[in-house]
């Protein structure tokens, strides 16, 4: 079973993208199958671009990416997930997401929407390798140094948070 | 000379920089022959390790006037980073060169990071997890002065928790030591290194297992890591630098 549906969590915001060709799962470890989603010209057709959905600054961002590395939706993912999977009641829609705890959260809201993740199918695995890959060229309204700038900043605010770190102040020590 | 220099380099007037077979290392041949890289923050010292300043050779086409200017390289020493240790023992491939995007798990306080950040340059990044809060910290530090260097302090075991800060890698150093290091190096592959991309993995063999002789353990790694799809191409003791430590390279293949 494959996903009509992927989500990537990048560093400057969400995106969603709608599977355009579906892999088959048998012949999935095939060299020519695994050389399809090297190649830009060849995954671009496999996935189509439906929303990106950009964070509002810094503060939003390390906000997302500490709920993401949690495994919980925050309500700005909730919002963008809602606007862009249709709602269907006879067929329900596929989500390709990479985190299963992520997952079940969306299940619980969504009823309409069906989760697969990287663990349960080496080809939604693939997929979102391809996203991670080639996601500077396929999100066409970023720079491609955009991405690496925002992991940057999001870096450091995510990393002193943990250790509670401040640059104001001189490091003290406790031994 | 202004201050740096101290006992061993001590010829520093007599120094040529040389580069070394991997590219964006260098070798200073002097009295005694040293690895270095070449410093991206020029003028300061990450851990205190000594610095040369090499007169560079005047560009083409420059004026007679302009200043002559110099490139600060940084002593990279093998008995404090492994991945100097196995440069010196002569690894073929290290899967890093200028503009590499390089995972490095277990990055501690950073020393090592510091010279796998001058090796890659400013074009190339470095994505240096490490769990400890206090070594965080320094890494953290480090990396105010490295901006090529983004400092995760997270678990290497859920790599998902950091998936927002990653982006597809060339290269997955890890110098972990830890039991369960094969799995720690093949979960955060599967994620986020490319295929055909490399996997360099220092093995200690008392952090996998204490009582099985070193050469049993470092040949289980490398088994492990080949179920896991990371093609072995070369494995090399440390000694002189280290004892029972073993580096081990490997090719990252998604297609059986």
């Amino acid at each position: 079973m494959t996903a009509d549906y992927l989500l990537y969590e990048s560093s400057v915001g969400y995106s969603i993208f709608k599977v355009a060709l579906q892999a088959d799962s048998v012949g999935n470890r095939l060299k020519e199958v695994q050389e399809r989603s090297q190649n830009l010209a060849t995954f671009g057709k496999m996935v189509d671009l439906v929303s990106f959905a950009p964070f509002q600054g810094a503060s939003q961002a390390l906000e997302n990416a500490n709920e993401i590395s949690e495994g919980l939706a925050s309500n700005f993912l909730m919002a963008v997930v809602e606007a862009n999977i249709p709602k269907s009641k006879s067929k329900k829609s596929i989500l390709g997401v990479s985190d299963k705890n992520l997952a079940s959260s969306i299940k619980s809201s969504f009823p309409y929407i069906e989760c697969e993740t990287s663990e349960t199918s080496e080809v939604v695995a693939d997929l979102l390798r391809g996203l991670r890959q080639h996601a500077p060229k396929l999100l066409k309204q970023l720079q491609e140094t955009d991405i690496g700038q925002a992991q940057l900043g999001l870096g450091h605010a995510y990393s002193r948070a943990r250790v509670k770190f401040s640059v104001q102040k001189n490091d003290n020590h406790i031994i | 000379r202004g201050g740096f220099g101290g006992a061993g380099a001590k010829g520093g007037q007599r120094v040529v920089i040389e580069p070394h077979r991997h590219a964006g290392v260098f070798v200073a041949r002097g009295k005694e022959d040293l690895l270095v890289t070449k410093n991206i923050a020029p003028g300061e010292s990450v851990y205190g390790e000594k610095r040369i300043s090499v007169q560079n050779p005047p560009a083409e086409g420059a004026a007679d006037g302009d200043a002559p200017t110099s490139i600060e390289y940084r002593v990279w020493n093998p008995f404090r980073s492994k991945l100097a240790a196995g440069i010196l023992g002569g690894l073929a491939d290290i899967h890093m060169k200028p503009g590499s995007k390089v995972l490095y798990l277990g990055a501690a306080s950073g020393t090592s990071v510091s010279h796998v950040a001058d090796l890659v340059g400013p074009t190339g990044v470095v994505y240096a997890v490490e769990f400890s809060h206090r070594s965080g910290r320094d890494l953290i530090n480090m990396a105010t002065h490295r901006t090529n260097v983004i400092p995760i302090v997270e678990d290497a075991r859920h790599p998902l928790r950091y998936r927002m800060l990653v982006s597809m890698v060339d290269c997955i150093f890890a110098d972990v030591a830890q039991p369960d290091q094969a799995r720690i190096v093949a979960l955060n592959a599967h994620l986020f290194l490319k295929v055909g991309g490399g996997v360099v993995v220092s093995i200690k063999a008392n952090c996998i297992d204490s009582t099985a002789a070193p050469e049993v353990v470092f040949s289980k790694e490398v088994e492990k890591l080949r179920s896991e799809r990371i093609k072995p191409k070369e494995q090399l003791t440390l000694e002189p630098f280290e004892r029972d430590h073993a580096m081990v390279v490997g090719v990252y293949q998604r297609s059986a």
